[in-house]
């Protein structure tokens, strides 16, 4: 308290150096931190204990760790064929969703055409109406193709959900790039569809890299579409609608529900540490645009 | 190899008139530069020529192939981009090497094609880099090489130098006077709004102003006999000096005695720095007062103010005793420019013997 002698003025700023307000500033990042993991690490927790154990143990450990649920639901509640349908209908949705905004943004980022304006604004409304109105008449749709009960009809479906907004992010990220690219490849004699691939979606990547994460997200983790899509039809959940299901009208087994769970996210958190860096350079790479 | 020919060509965005019918014969082998102020369509004139721009009248020949609705590829040109616009993520030698390979060119053809190149630039060494390793000398280099394997009969270049510092654009500019030799036959068009680029590189310079040909000619023909005031005043460094003359008389009063049958059309009087000389007290033509001496080693430009208040310039050899504020008297020596009202040359009108030796 060498200190104290000083006026307060002076002393009021010694408490908070650079390193003191580092310090503070860490602390509350990990405080916030750790409440926002907290369900995430006692889900996983959780599907580590019995049932019986699940409410009467509030601890982090479990007494006594246990596979059981995972093979439960692994074998007995599907939850491996709910796995590969949502794996069938992410993948499919990410390379339709991908490739199709792609084009799309390519033609909207760099040629005129008649109605391009329109377009982009009719586009643009289709952001403002909640995805719940939507949900009967894409179902109808679906039925009126004959896909109404395939997989493939869920995957197309999921493409859906934010391909504008992919689409308008594609077509910033080309409207910023140099007329010249183009016309040197035009000169080069190479063709609109190979200039396309060979030149501008390779300089694309940080935004392929983005729609690829999260169209991923989004299919892998939708719930109201698959739901409604699934009702009929138990074989052709998703993983969501596979853990919804383990709450049933008298009884939820607790510990099933939180193994599924671990389960579904477990792809979504590597896909996530293998493309973070890229994700970000392209969400930053969208902003600046 | 094969040269270009324009017969009236014009351009037009809807309502507004860029090129407004150009005549232009390139022959075959020339390095032909197109000149001139920003906006007079020079740029324009060239993607017209490389087919990145349609034509709105007129026709453009390759050799003796009328190309105007052949695709830019189909042309036989080539063009190096005032921003390179190379492939950021390809390599040099995929840079290079793109087109042919895209065309489905045998890959050791594109190979021995891309290693020919860049053996005539001296870029061996970069083939293995991307452009974001390289200068910005080594990537107009192979923005160079990947026209030269195309192997074109024309070679485009837009204001390919506009982007490297100023020692940088010297020596390149070297380069490309002597690529143009070392490619026998090779006809090259060139943009610039750098009137010395035109001058040192040209056999055949184009000056343009608003979408019209102003001159075309060898540059000292256009140094030394230009056709209008503009052409005069663009080409030359420093810029020649324009007096106004009314009735045979310089702003000032001082009397000013012309011969030839159109000396009395005579309204702006034209005279290079190099034209004027320093004459003894009361003997010279113009008389000013010295504003700026810039001192350039070889020579030394002297800005003086008339007593009209134009500033005007002479070039003085070296070591000259000038100091600012000075007092001079200047004689018209060299080849004196005469033009009418609508600033185009009168050939015929010439100084009526030297009127500081009438004097002295």
């Amino acid at each position: 308290m060498s200190d104290a002698a000083l006026p307060p003025g002076r002393m009021r700023q010694s408490i908070f150096t650079p390193r003191r307000k580092r310090f503070i500033t860490s602390i509350v990042l990990a405080v916030m931190c750790v409440i926002w993991i907290y369900p995430l690490i006692w889900m996983i927790a959780a599907s580590f204990k019995p049932n019986s154990e699940l409410f009467t143990n509030p601890g982090m450990i479990p007494n006594r760790p246990t596979f059981e649920n995972y093979g439960r639901a692994w074998t007995e509640a599907n939850m491996q064929r709910y796995f590969f349908n949502t794996l069938f209908v992410t993948v499919g949705s990410v390379l339709i969703t991908t490739i199709a905004a792609a084009l799309g943004g390519y033609v909207l980022g760099r040629r005129e055409f008649p109605g391009k304006w329109p377009l982009m604004g009719l586009m643009v409304f289709t952001l403002f109406i909640p995805q719940g109105y939507t949900i009967i008449p894409v179902f109808q749709l679906l039925t009126t193709l004959g896909l109404g009960q395939s997989l493939w009809g869920l995957m197309l479906a999921t493409c859906g959900h934010s391909i504008v907004i992919f689409i308008l992010l594609f077509a910033g990220y080309f409207t910023q790039m140099p007329r010249e690219l183009e016309e040197a490849s035009r000169m080069d004699g190479v063709g609109p569809v190979k200039t396309f691939w060979y030149v501008m979606l390779p300089l694309a990547k940080p935004i392929v890299v983005t729609v690829v994460v999260m169209q991923s997200l989004q299919a892998w983790n939708d719930f109201l579409l698959p739901l409604v899509i699934t009702l009929a039809n138990p074989a052709m959940r998703t993983l969501s609608v596979g853990i919804y299901s383990f709450k049933g009208e008298h009884f939820v087994d607790w510990g099933g529900m939180m193994a599924a769970s671990t389960i579904a996210i477990g792809p979504i958190v590597l896909l996530f540490l293998f493309l973070q860096r890229y994700f970000i350079d392209g969400l930053a790479g969208a902003v600046k645009g | 190899m094969s040269g270009v020919k324009l017969t009236n060509v014009k351009k037009s965005y809807g309502a507004v008139e860029v090129i407004r019918g150009v005549d232009i014969v390139i022959e075959e082998g020339e390095f032909c530069v197109f000149v001139g102020p920003s906006g007079c369509g020079k740029s324009t004139l060239l993607r017209m020529i490389a087919g990145l721009e349609e034509i709105s009248a007129g026709t453009i020949a390759i050799g003796d192939r009328r190309v105007n609705d052949l695709d830019p590829s189909q042309r036989g040109t080539a063009m190096v981009f005032q921003t390179y616009a190379l492939y950021p993520h390809m390599t040099v030698e995929r840079n290079m090497g793109f087109g042919l390979l895209m065309n489905g060119v045998a890959k050791s053809e594109v190979k021995a094609k891309v290693d020919k190149a860049a053996k005539i630039l001296q870029i061996e060494t970069l083939l293995n880099r991307k452009p974001r390793q390289l200068s910005g000398g080594q990537r107009q280099r192979v923005a160079i090489g990947r026209a030269i394997v195309r192997d074109p009969d024309v070679f485009l270049f837009d204001e390919p130098l506009s982007n490297l510092d100023a020692e940088l654009r010297v020596a390149t500019r070297l380069e490309i006077a002597k690529l143009h030799g070392q490619l026998q036959g090779a006809t090259m068009v060139y943009v610039t709004h750098d009137q010395v680029e035109a001058m040192t590189l040209a056999d055949k310079i184009v000056v343009l102003r608003d979408g019209r040909v102003e001159q075309i000619g060898a540059p000292m023909e256009l140094y030394e006999d230009p056709d209008n005031i503009f052409v005069a005043g663009f080409i030359g460094s420093p810029k020649m000096n324009f007096v106004e003359v009314k009735g045979d008389k310089l702003p000032d009063g001082r009397p000013l005695r012309l011969s030839g049958s159109q000396s009395n059309a005579v309204a702006t009087l034209g005279v290079r720095a190099d034209a004027l000389e320093r004459a003894g007290p009361g003997a010279g033509t113009i008389a000013g007062e010295v504003s700026v001496v810039e001192r350039l080693g070889d020579a030394e430009f002297v800005h003086f103010r008339t007593p009209w208040g134009q500033e005007l310039v002479a070039r003085f050899p070296p070591g000259a005793a000038v100091r600012v504020r000075d007092s001079l008297q200047f004689a018209l020596t060299g080849k004196v420019h005469f033009f009418d009202a609508e600033g185009r040359v009168l050939r015929d009108v010439a100084m009526a013997g030297n009127p500081v030796a009438a004097e002295a």
